[in-house]
């Protein structure tokens, strides 16, 4: 009696160590198996590829991507001014049904709608460098555009002698960026906003901006500032300024960086530039993306920081980080 | 006691069987011998995998070393040949030299220069400046920049400090050329002016990462695993994902690896092995992930397990059967033993199927049993015997003077020509006579008792005549029941004898008899004298003072009675309500045959 009982509770205790081991075996074997890639879709304001922020931050998303196993497609206009047609790709990319969907929506009020419909229809939604009017993403990425901009409108200040007057060329109408941006420089500004005489958006075009200010050298004699508040607006500026002779004159400020713009910086045309982090912004976006479908709570707002770059740091090994993107094994 | 006993318990005491002990023990230490096994391999297996991975990025990354040594070599001894050739020394230097003679040096060198670019893709720039302002860059296309001083460039001034030697830069954007912001790494080399034999300028060569890239990423070490490189100054040259580096989105542990001074060691996650090359002052590192190098290794865990836990499962299995085989003749003997506490000697014998001392115990066991067999039976048999002669010895016979009396009373009649009665009485006696010589029989039914009894008052009434009167009336339920030889005779004996004989009136004698219970009772009543306490006292105690029989008859029937059945059975004597006596006989429903006692 006793013996079968202890036996009994021996091969029952054998029997719960087997299938308990087994289990563990079992669930470790399914924990191997590789998942299927997530799908994410990123639509940037623009693929235009003269662009060295935006080819920079798509560069930034692809290694991210790469980084975290994520199956990533890039689609989008070649114009940040073109807001329906971003539109039609935000809708295009919502029937694809991609897990999680960037975009770096041209318009703060016109792509909100669209944005708001891929949400209901269950897709999560990572915001990129600007926002829209309704707070339906998991997630934003995106330079600190008010901060950026008072950074500049600071230093504008103190480059800006007693009667000097301003100019202000922004990017497109509507844009959070652009509104952000200009808001931070009037704030930098402080008691010189001013002089403010001007402010026309350029559409994200180097030629309007390019047109914008000749236009507005001639109209004001006594303009002794254009401040640009992206690459395209900018760069226009700086060309017209430069092409004009005028840089001794008209100091120009601006937004982002391209070969260009460090040429013209350089060059003397440019007294400053506030660079974004267009690479970190993109890998950011991708982090929030997989942090997102790992089920990891996530920090919603992520500032991927900005730097205000003159002549006398443009060689600092920090700064030269910064400027340039690291393609050695191109 | 019984505290103490316990407490005296060995340590496998507490366990109810052997079997069960030795499971247990064979349990707990395969159980221990399995765990200590595991640790012992999985550590040893650890230490190996560690051991070998060591060993493999070190020589992988020593490989990456002199690859990249032999790499820095050949591009010094191309830059050697070009800084030696006379060619660029005098278009540099010579300011003597033509227009024509210099654009003759330029054409050579840059053809040169477009010869060594042409067949390496890994070389973005190649240039030679001059302390004077001349210098000579590419195809002769490009420019360097206005806004740069080329002379007071890192790699500028470190080829001029070297005097000669190949200075090697870290990872830096090449500003000096126009329109050209390239990360590379510089290789500078001072330029002797032959006409002054000072180091008058220098000769540079950027690298683009192809080669270093190839250099390292050829060399897989795990999927997870990477190398890549840093400078003396703990500067990245060369990262995989150097764009993530430089965006602070990663970070590499550089400053555990600029102190450390093993050749290897273990931080987070991560297995750095270093190799430092004292000609490029460049230190490779090799990164290994841990858990990917483990990861076989939990592999191989898990199959140890398996192995241990089927191991274990086998050997408890077999250990059960085991234990069971050799407790099975403890058992045996076990069960016998408590046979014999039940006295079932016949079916206590061990069979002996071992030959060690478990079977040596069952032998002795067996020769003891049946010693204590033989020596029980004798003892019954001899107690039996006793008692049959003790019943023997005690078996009332016919009293002799009653007898006598008889035998008298019908020479009496016989004279008195009183035939009928004669014959009545003879009948009676003779029957009496063949009655209790008729078997050897220690037990007769009631019924034969009673018939003896009825035989006997017979005799006694014709005696008697009308101072006897007598009634029997026992119950046929019991009539089957066993009861000893002349049990009831000597009682009615004694009531004709010692109560009613006294007795002047006529004497009444009441014979019931019933069943109570599992007992069968005999009654025995007279309305005579009755007993005299000081006598009932003693009633069943042998009286030595009276002589003859007399005086036996209780003592004797209870003494048989009890002998027989048990103490709980005999003779039990009241005084009867009104005078008299009332002797009750119980004797058990059932007996064993005689036989068998």
């Amino acid at each position: 009696m006793m013996n079968d009982k202890i036996k009994k509770r021996v091969m029952i205790l054998l029997l719960g160590i087997l299938s308990f081991s087994l289990a563990i075996y079992a669930i470790r074997g399914v924990h191997d198996q590789e998942e299927d890639r997530k799908k994410v879709i990123f639509i940037p304001k623009t693929l235009d590829k003269t662009n060295g922020f935006w080819t920079s931050l798509i560069e930034g998303a692809r290694l991210g991507a790469e980084e975290f196993n994520i199956d990533l497609e890039v689609v989008g206009g070649l114009s940040e001014e073109e807001v329906e047609e971003q539109i039609d790709y935000i809708q295009k990319s919502i029937e694809k049904k991609p897990d999680v969907l960037l975009v770096a929506p041209c318009s703060y009020s016109e792509t909100a709608d669209v944005l708001k419909e891929a949400v209901q229809k269950g897709v999560r939604l990572v915001l990129i460098d600007s926002v829209i009017e309704y707070d339906i993403s998991t997630a934003i990425v995106a330079t600190d555009n008010y901060a950026a901009g008072k950074e500049l409108g600071h230093y504008a200040k103190s480059l800006l002698e007693k009667e000097n007057e301003i100019g202000i060329i922004a990017h497109v109408k509507g844009a959070s960026t652009a509104i952000e941006r200009e808001a931070g420089i009037r704030k930098g500004l402080g008691e010189k906003e001013e002089m403010i005489q001007d402010v026309v958006f350029c559409g994200s075009s180097y030629n309007k901006a390019y047109d914008q200010a000749k236009k507005m050298i001639e109209q004001y004699p006594k303009l002794g500032m254009i401040m640009g508040t992206n690459e395209y607006a900018s760069v226009g500026a700086a060309r017209a300024v430069k092409e004009l002779g005028m840089s001794n004159k008209v100091k120009v400020v601006g937004f982002d960086n391209s070969i260009e713009e460090i040429k013209l910086l350089e060059e003397g045309v440019f007294q400053g530039i506030v660079i974004q982090k267009p690479f970190n912004m993109g890998y950011l976006g991708m982090k929030q993306a997989n942090d997102i479908l790992e089920g990891k709570s996530i920090k919603k707002n992520t500032d991927s920081g900005c730097k205000l770059i003159t002549e006398d740091n443009l060689y600092e090994e920090e700064n030269q980080k910064l400027l340039y993107p690291f393609v050695g094994q191109e | 006691m019984m505290e103490e006993a316990k407490k005296k318990q060995t340590l496998f005491g507490r366990f109810k069987t052997i079997q069960s002990t030795m499971m247990v023990s064979f349990t707990v230490l395969m159980v221990i011998a399995v765990v200590t096994f595991m640790i012992i391999a999985v550590h040893y297996t650890n230490n190996s995998i560690y051991e070998n991975s060591v060993d493999y990025t070190t020589q992988i990354i020593k490989q990456v070393n002199y690859d990249i040594d032999s790499y820095m070599e050949f591009l010094g001894n191309i830059s050697y040949i070009v800084s030696r050739s006379g060619d660029v020394s005098n278009y540099l230097f010579n300011e003597k030299q033509s227009d024509q003679e210099k654009e003759k040096a330029r054409e050579r060198i840059i053809a040169q220069f477009e010869t060594i670019m042409d067949s390496r893709s890994d070389i973005y720039n190649i240039a030679a400046v001059a302390n004077n302002g001349q210098s000579i860059l590419n195809d002769g296309e490009d420019k360097f920049t206005d806004y740069i001083d080329v002379y007071e460039q890192s790699w500028y001034k470190e080829a001029m400090e070297k005097k000669g030697g190949m200075a090697i830069s870290s990872s830096h954007v090449q500003n000096a050329i126009e329109d050209s912001y390239k990360w590379v790494i510089t290789l500078s080399k001072a330029l002797v002016n032959y006409n002054t034999g000072q180091n008058e300028g220098v000769f540079f060569v950027d690298l683009n990462y192809r080669s270093i890239s190839e250099l390292c990423s050829n060399n897989k070490i795990g999927n997870k695993g990477y190398i890549f490189i840093l400078d003396d100054k703990g500067k990245i040259v060369y990262h995989p994902k150097q764009q993530l580096l430089y965006g602070g989105l990663i970070h590499e542990n550089i400053s555990e690896i600029m102190l450390s001074e093993e050749e290897h060691f273990v931080s987070g996650d991560n297995l750095y092995t270093l190799s430092k090359s004292p000609k490029t002052g460049w230190t490779v590192v090799g990164v290994v992930n841990t858990e990917e190098l483990f990861k076989n290794n939990k592999k191989a865990e898990s199959m140890y397990l398996i192995v241990s836990l089927v191991l274990l499962t086998g050997v408890l299995l077999i250990s059960s059967v085991i234990a069971k085989e050799i407790t099975k003749p403890i058992r045996q003997l076990r069960d016998s033993m408590s046979m014999v506490e039940e006295g079932e000697f016949e079916k206590a014998n061990v069979s002996i199927t071992t030959q060690n001392e478990i079977g040596s115990l069952a032998n002795s066991f067996n020769v003891m049993t049946e010693r204590i067999h033989t020596l029980m039976e004798q003892n019954i048999y001899e107690q039996t015997q006793k008692r049959k002669n003790e019943m023997k010895a005690l078996q009332a016979q016919i009293n002799p003077h009653f007898l006598y009396n008889t035998l008298d009373s019908i020479i009496w009649m016989s004279e008195a020509g009183r035939n009928e009665e004669v014959v009545l009485m003879t009948s009676a006696l003779a029957r009496l006579l063949r009655q209790s010589i008729s078997n050897d029989r220690e037990q007769v039914t009631i019924a034969e008792e009673v018939d003896y009894v009825k035989s006997y008052l017979t005799i006694q009434k014709m005696r008697y005549k009308d101072k006897l009167e007598y009634s029997i009336d026992v119950s046929p339920e019991i009539s089957k029941v066993k009861i000893i030889k002349f049990a009831l005779q000597p009682l009615v004996e004694n009531a004709i004898y010692h109560g009613l004989k006294y007795k002047e009136t006529r004497g009444n004698l009441m014979i019931r008899g019933y069943k109570e219970g599992e007992k069968a009772c005999i009654i025995i009543e007279d309305d005579g004298a009755g007993i005299p306490p000081q006598i009932k006292a003693h009633i069943f105690e042998e009286r030595k003072k009276e002589k003859g029989r007399k005086g036996v008859g209780a003592p004797n029937v209870q003494k048989r009675l009890q002998l027989y059945y048990g103490p709980e059975y005999g003779l039990t004597y009241k005084d009867r309500e009104g005078g008299g006596t009332v002797v009750i006989v119980t004797v058990p429903l059932t007996s064993r045959p005689d036989d068998e006692r």
